[in-house]
């Protein structure tokens, strides 16, 4: 149902009790700052901005191989909340790799199983945004995959 | 907070007093927060985490907890009848200031805000640690009752207040306020099916309380913006309200202990309530 990477990670927070999930979460979180863009990276699409329902901004950063493997690359400003930053981290690693078909095809709800239940709130609702902004731009890529193979018919 | 002139300087004290007094044992410094794994990330040395949802609310109806549910959370941060509760938070205090309110409804006077909250903690680079604080449970005599009628309003007595043309305070944003929007900046929507605002009301945004440093701005300050510009006068009777209570527990906090409002209520409803609610009155400018 879920790709394998993010599964065994949905599997290891769903083996832990709460104290537990929540210190991997918090060293999520700590990962997140990491997986900024480096010097020297390209990417075929870049997309930073700040949107209403995120407290900062967020940079989206995809790149996709020849082999159609994409590999992300999210910058967040310093406010975005820690639950945010941890699954931040989490999706970097659990969707590398994955065609941009595949991105599309994530479903959301596997959230709850790694967050838990009673730390998915309203005002916690960003953990999903950024699953919303990966999609968003393998969208975007996949619409500009079409339309070049259009031109080149 | 004396030279700041508020009408009691005693509920405020500065990140500078709190450092001072980490090993006080009469002193129980108490973490709430909107971020939820915020204080697991680091906190203030020997402080505790209060929730506002799981510690403070019931987790069944929309209200909060009874007397021994709080007397019961209260020992188990190692809280006492007689012990002085220092609360400090993120978001310039929100939470904190919820918080310390919740406090009061239940007759803990014994409280106090870290002026500036977690921001300015940390901007002045002070230690936070990961360490879980060890100290003895405390002995709390619940009290009878909860003082829901002095300090907090439910929705007959806002409507009441609006019918009354007595005084209204909105502190949510300009755009809220106005119906434009149903949600605040930056936040979710929150399931409110109708925009606007409390016919009356006027305007005062919480922010406008406090300074780039989340620091609350001095007594002749607050003073322009609560009653010269907004028109209140002390001795009035206040209702305040936002959209679930939180932005207006600071406020309400502003009017009670920096201006010395003596009669101030909580809305706590707010407008999650009042703009759901069939057959509600609404403005909208």
């Amino acid at each position: 149902m879920y790709p394998e990477k993010l599964n065994q990670i949905i599997d290891l927070f769903e083996s832990l009790p709460d104290a537990e999930k929540r210190e991997l979460l918090i060293s999520y979180a700590s990962a997140a700052m990491k997986q900024g863009p480096r010097d020297g990276d390209a990417f075929d699409l870049e997309d930073e901005r700040k949107d209403e329902e995120c407290t900062d901004t967020v940079g989206v950063f995809l790149q996709v191989s020849p082999q159609r493997a994409c590999a992300f690359r999210i910058k967040l400003g310093p406010q975005v909340q820690t639950l945010t930053k941890a699954m931040t981290a989490i999706l970097c690693k659990g969707l590398e790799g994955l065609s941009p078909e595949q991105i599309m095809e994530v479903p959301a709800d596997f959230v709850p199983k790694i967050v838990g239940a009673d730390l998915v709130r309203q005002r916690s609702q960003t953990v999903y945004y950024i699953l919303t902004r990966m999609k968003g731009i393998a969208r975007v890529w996949l619409n500009r995959e079409r339309a070049s193979a259009q031109l080149s018919l | 907070m004396s030279e700041k002139n508020y009408a009691f300087p005693e509920a405020l004290v500065s990140t500078e007093w709190v450092a001072g007094h980490l090993a006080d044992p009469h002193l129980r410094i108490v973490e709430s927060n909107e971020d939820i794994l915020l204080y697991d990330t680091g906190h203030i040395q020997g402080s505790v985490h209060i929730d506002w949802r799981s510690d403070l609310q019931d987790q069944t109806i929309r209200d909060y907890i009874n007397p021994q549910q709080f007397a019961a959370l209260c020992e188990r941060n190692g809280i006492s009848n007689d012990t002085t509760v220092i609360f400090y938070g993120d978001k310039s205090n929100w939470w904190a200031c919820y918080a310390l309110w919740v406090f009061r409804l239940f007759g803990h006077t014994k409280v106090k805000i870290m002026d500036g909250g977690r921001e300015k903690w940390v901007a002045e680079q002070r230690h936070l640690t990961r360490a879980v604080p060890h100290f003895v449970h405390g002995h709390y005599t619940p009290p009878e009752t909860r003082s829901d009628s002095e300090i907090r309003a439910f929705y007959d007595q806002a409507l009441a207040q609006s019918r009354a043309g007595m005084a209204l305070i909105d502190v949510r944003s300009p755009a809220e306020f106005r119906g434009e929007v149903t949600h605040m900046p930056e936040y979710p929507q929150e399931g409110v099916l109708r925009g606007g605002h409390i016919p009356g009301a006027a305007s005062v945004p919480w922010k406008m309380a406090v300074k780039d440093d989340s620091t609350f701005k001095d007594i002749s300050e607050l003073r322009q913006i609560y009653e010269d510009e907004a028109g209140l006068k002390p001795g009035q009777d206040v209702v305040a309200y936002c959209r679930i209570g939180e932005r207006s527990s600071h406020t309400w906090f502003v009017l009670t202990y920096l201006l010395g409002y003596k009669k101030v209520r909580n809305y706590d409803g707010s407008w999650t309530e009042w703009g759901n609610r069939v057959g509600a009155p609404i403005e909208r400018s």
